[in-house]
């Protein structure tokens, strides 16, 4: 009997003591909370949001444009590619993505470059929610008209004209495109080759009147 | 206070407990694992499922350490100290199934049921819940990158349901969706017609607690000795388990029904 109750006494100072330095010293933490309990995947969810593609100038919050983004809209429309892992609607998009911009990169990896779309350059950002940095994590919010946080989630940048003001003009649409009746790859594909293309024609349209930083 | 309605006072302020995230009020998300199954999709969740950061470790080849050992340890620690008790004292989905208990104990007199549950497969189907752990959490994962909750009956009834409910005509269905809703069905058929049968057969976080019975400090004891074997602690067992005979049953879960029920009082808790 005795020697039982040691063993339950070591068991329980081994996984506490685990547990205590688990919090103590590493991010884990922080990576089960923004990775997983901040974020929706729409895969697990079973539903994708039914959102409209309309190009608005209206941030959430009225928030400003982060950095990044207005750094890279000198170049072009921007593509912000939010993603994670064990997603599947991820998964589904990220070869559509790839064939896209015909590019290739490691899903989990941070990615950025500026890509070649119909002869019009085009910066791409992908960011994986599960090993990204902060500044990249919190524009989710900023561009996320539902609120939800959810993921795969597609941001266009590019310009528009307001009220005698040119400004960056951005839509956002969600999971596999399905809102969208998108069923294929394929329909993926015609389906964001035809968004980015109307992004193109805005910028080409406004960006002279644009004062870039 | 009687012992049943302590323990519905401990489910019902778990549940809460469990559902302190809904947006700002009091909007509190924590970077905690549930150690009960529970989905982070629910509007209002305030942890993660445990299944899903086991899930995320082992996505695709790939191995995070910290992902796969900080549910394992979080169920560990309560695990040591009280076995299953989670399932039959914190579980929301444990609480609901106690709720549907009572019409499944009235299927106990229609003879095909009677004779399901006496059914001597019946003990090795309790298994399933194991092999659900292992085959569609970690494997599956792993190897192909189909995931368990994708699929998962408790994610669409704690997530899909109230997101839906809450935000009418936002959501359309996705190609998961239509499996989703038939496993749910049958979840919920399941649980109206055995009594606490999700947690018996197929739930996965039970699967992770049950071993924990086996060296836990609080367990259910049954003075053998002077036992009359009525019975009647079998018959009250939500998990139907041979009472008089369990010792450290990886099964039980620690409501005290039978502790409740025992017209003797030789069934107690003990603490180591």
């Amino acid at each position: 009997m005795k020697k039982f109750v040691v063993l339950q006494v070591c068991m329980l100072v081994l996984v506490s003591s685990l547990l205590g330095g688990m919090f103590a010293f590493t991010p884990v933490y922080n990576e089960v909370r923004s990775g997983i309990v901040l974020v929706l995947c729409l895969s697990c969810l079973k539903l994708e949001p039914k959102t409209a593609v309309t190009f608005t100038f209206d941030t959430t919050n009225n928030q400003p444009h982060p950095g990044f983004v207005l750094e890279n809209l000198s170049h072009g429309p921007v593509f912000l590619h939010y993603s994670g892992n064990s997603c599947a609607g991820c998964d589904t998009m990220y070869p559509v993505i790839k064939d896209l911009f015909s590019i290739n990169f490691g899903k989990q990896d941070m990615f950025h470059a500026l890509v070649t779309f119909n002869n019009f350059t085009v910066a791409y950002i992908y960011v994986n929610v599960d090993s990204t940095i902060d500044e990249l994590r919190d524009a989710q919010s900023i561009y996320d008209q539902t609120q939800f946080g959810s993921i795969p989630m597609f941001t266009i940048v590019t310009l528009g004209y307001d009220n005698g003001k040119v400004k960056p003009k951005y839509t956002t649409i969600y999971g596999t495109l399905t809102a969208f009746g998108c069923n294929t790859d394929a329909q993926r594909l015609v389906f964001l080759q035809q968004l980015v293309q109307e992004s193109i024609q805005m910028y080409q349209e406004n960006e002279a009147g644009y004062h870039h930083l | 206070m009687k012992l049943q309605i302590k323990r519905l006072i401990s489910q019902i302020i778990l549940f809460f407990s469990a559902n302190l995230g809904y947006s700002k009020y009091p909007g509190l998300k924590t970077g905690f694992c549930y150690p009960f199954f529970y989905c982070q999709a629910c509007p209002a969740a305030t942890s993660a499922c445990p299944l899903r950061s086991l899930e995320q470790s082992v996505d695709k080849g790939s191995f995070t350490w910290r992902l796969f050992l900080f549910p394992l340890l979080i169920i560990g620690f309560l695990g040591v100290l009280t076995g299953r008790a989670v399932c039959g004292w914190a579980c929301p989905i444990g609480l609901l199934q106690r709720g549907t208990s009572h019409v499944a104990r009235r299927f106990k007199k229609y003879p095909i049921v009677r004779k399901l549950g006496t059914y001597k497969g019946e003990k090795y189907f309790r298994y399933t819940k194991y092999f659900l752990l292992i085959g569609f959490v970690f494997v599956t994962s792993y190897l192909i990158g189909f995931i368990f909750t994708d699929l998962c009956p408790v994610g669409f009834l704690t997530g899909t349901i109230p997101i839906l409910i809450l935000n009418p005509g936002m959501f359309i269905p996705n190609y998961f969706f239509p499996v989703a809703l038939v496993i749910f069905v049958l979840f919920f058929v399941l649980i109206f017609v055995i009594e606490r049968g999700w947690c018996r057969y197929f739930c996965p976080v039970g699967a992770l607690l049950g071993p924990f019975n086996k060296i836990s400090f609080l367990h259910i004891s049954v003075n053998t000795n002077n036992c009359t074997h009525c019975n009647v602690c079998s018959y009250v067992c939500p998990m139907a388990i041979d009472v008089p005979n369990m010792h450290r049953d990886p099964e039980c879960i620690l409501c005290g029904k039978c502790v409740t029920a025992c017209p003797n009082g030789l069934i107690t808790y003990e603490r180591r």
